[in-house]
């Protein structure tokens, strides 16, 4: 299992600066000012499975609008992801079309979290992805990091959600996001499956991660390669 | 030689599933996690009996994958990518196998027969049949998330998500759009022992 250890590295090689605390710390800011509990959300399970026959209960609790929440952050991240590395021009053949349908899904996903959070959903962050998506081993290797990442956290929350249509919606993604993981690993030309049992993570552990990166950003990225320099 | 890391891991969850779903009550009762984890009052519809009854259908799905790779491993002349597929998944479907039957100890049912016809008798075939098993694997798991028990649900959700890289692997292989899907649909239990037995799952 080389392939983690890179992976560790990878993500290691910069220090935790508190962005990822920054961001939450905004985020319990803009959540305790709509107010958790208000609100009731119909439909959930119908609008995430795409209009089937799935009912939602009237109202989401506290802790599913957490893990949500939690969710929709990590689907901001990827879609963005995804979004750059397919503008930025970098990938080519299959890596291309791999990308562009992991991406629309992504955006769905993202898409989906809002509409079924409605005002209880936090902002998308700003992303820097420091050159990862503008060329293709190095968008691979992310993109590997990242889905393995969203398996093990929807894992980890799935079985702390209380609505049964949002579990039925969660796992129906977390199967989506193991598919992706496979799909881009066999593209990075490292082993789809590796263990016969996926593990979770803690919602801890995989902000430390995303910490790691430095992904998530308090400012917006000087654009200093696609804009002219003005200096006076 | 210590045991690996993945061995670790496969004992750990097959552990698990065993004292989650078979008892376990005297360690239960020495142990205030384990305590925890069997639980005692059912929330909702979701129970250990109906747990039982899922893992009998997990266990002819598990079942039918094993024989499906070992076959077409011996039958099919399987080369290349295709081949390390089989047997990778191979290796992880009879660690999903020993989880279930060992958690349905003697409550599990009988070895089934097989009746592939040509679908082990080809790479193209074999092929093609895998990525049907492995959609049916990932819809049929998700399928039941809502009816098991939380404990229970936590070891299926580490199960589901390698049948889950297994179709994405074996579609990628095929050319296929390894996930076409925004959210993969669940099957309930009677569209999986049906797609079971297109396959060639016989039960009688």
């Amino acid at each position: 299992m080389h392939e983690q250890g890179d992976f560790d590295r990878f993500l290691h090689a910069v220090d935790v600066d508190g962005a990822i605390a920054e961001t939450s710390h905004q985020r319990q800011l803009v959540l305790s000012r709509r107010g958790l509990l208000a609100g009731a959300l119909a439909g959930a399970g119908a609008l995430l499975l795409g209009g089937s026959e799935a009912r939602a209960a009237s109202g989401l609790s506290a802790n599913d609008v957490g893990i949500l929440n939690y969710a929709l952050v990590l689907e901001y991240l990827q879609a963005s992801f995804y979004t750059e590395a397919e503008r930025s021009g970098a990938l080519s053949g299959k890596t291309a079309q791999a990308a562009q349908v992991v991406g629309a899904t992504e955006r769905a996903h993202v898409k989906a979290f809002q509409k079924l959070l409605g005002a209880k959903a936090v902002k998308r962050p700003l992303f820097d992805f420091q050159g990862v998506t503008e060329a293709q081993q190095a968008f691979l290797k992310t993109a590997v990091a990242f889905e393995d990442l969203a398996v093990a956290a929807y894992k980890g929350q799935a079985p702390k959600l209380q609505s049964n249509a949002v579990l039925a919606a969660a796992v129906g993604i977390h199967s989506v996001e193991a598919r992706h993981a496979a799909w881009v690993r066999e593209l990075f030309g490292v082993t789809p499956a590796v263990n016969a049992f996926d593990k979770p993570a803690t919602k801890q552990s995989i902000n430390h991660i995303v910490a790691s990166t430095h992904f998530i950003v308090a400012h917006p990225k000087m654009k200093a390669r696609s804009r002219p320099q003005y200096t006076g | 030689m210590a045991p690996s890391a993945a061995e670790t891991r496969t004992t750990d969850a097959r552990s698990r599933l065993q004292l989650i779903v078979a008892g376990g009550v005297g360690l239960a009762a020495a142990s205030p996690i384990l305590r925890a984890l069997l639980g005692t009052g059912a929330a909702d519809a979701a129970s250990k009996s109906e747990d039982l009854r899922i893992l009998q259908l997990v266990l002819l799905l598990e079942y039918t994958q094993v024989a499906l790779y070992e076959r077409a491993l011996n039958e099919a002349s399987l080369t290349g990518e295709l081949r390390d597929f089989a047997q990778i998944a191979l290796g992880h479907e009879r660690q999903h196998l020993a989880a279930v039957k060992q958690a349905l100890g003697s409550k599990a049912g009988p070895k089934p027969r097989f009746e592939f016809g040509l679908k082990t008798k080809s790479a193209d075939a074999f092929r093609e049949t895998a990525i049907k098993l492995e959609d049916i694997a990932v819809a049929g798991y998700n399928g039941q998330a809502t009816n098991l028990t939380k404990p229970t649900l936590a070891v299926a959700a580490e199960i589901v998500s390698v049948e889950a890289r297994h179709a994405a692997w074996v579609r990628a292989i095929a050319d296929e759009v390894a996930a076409p899907d925004p959210v993969d649909k669940p099957m309930t239990a009677s569209e999986v022992a049906a797609g079971l037995r297109e396959i060639g799952l016989r039960t009688s």
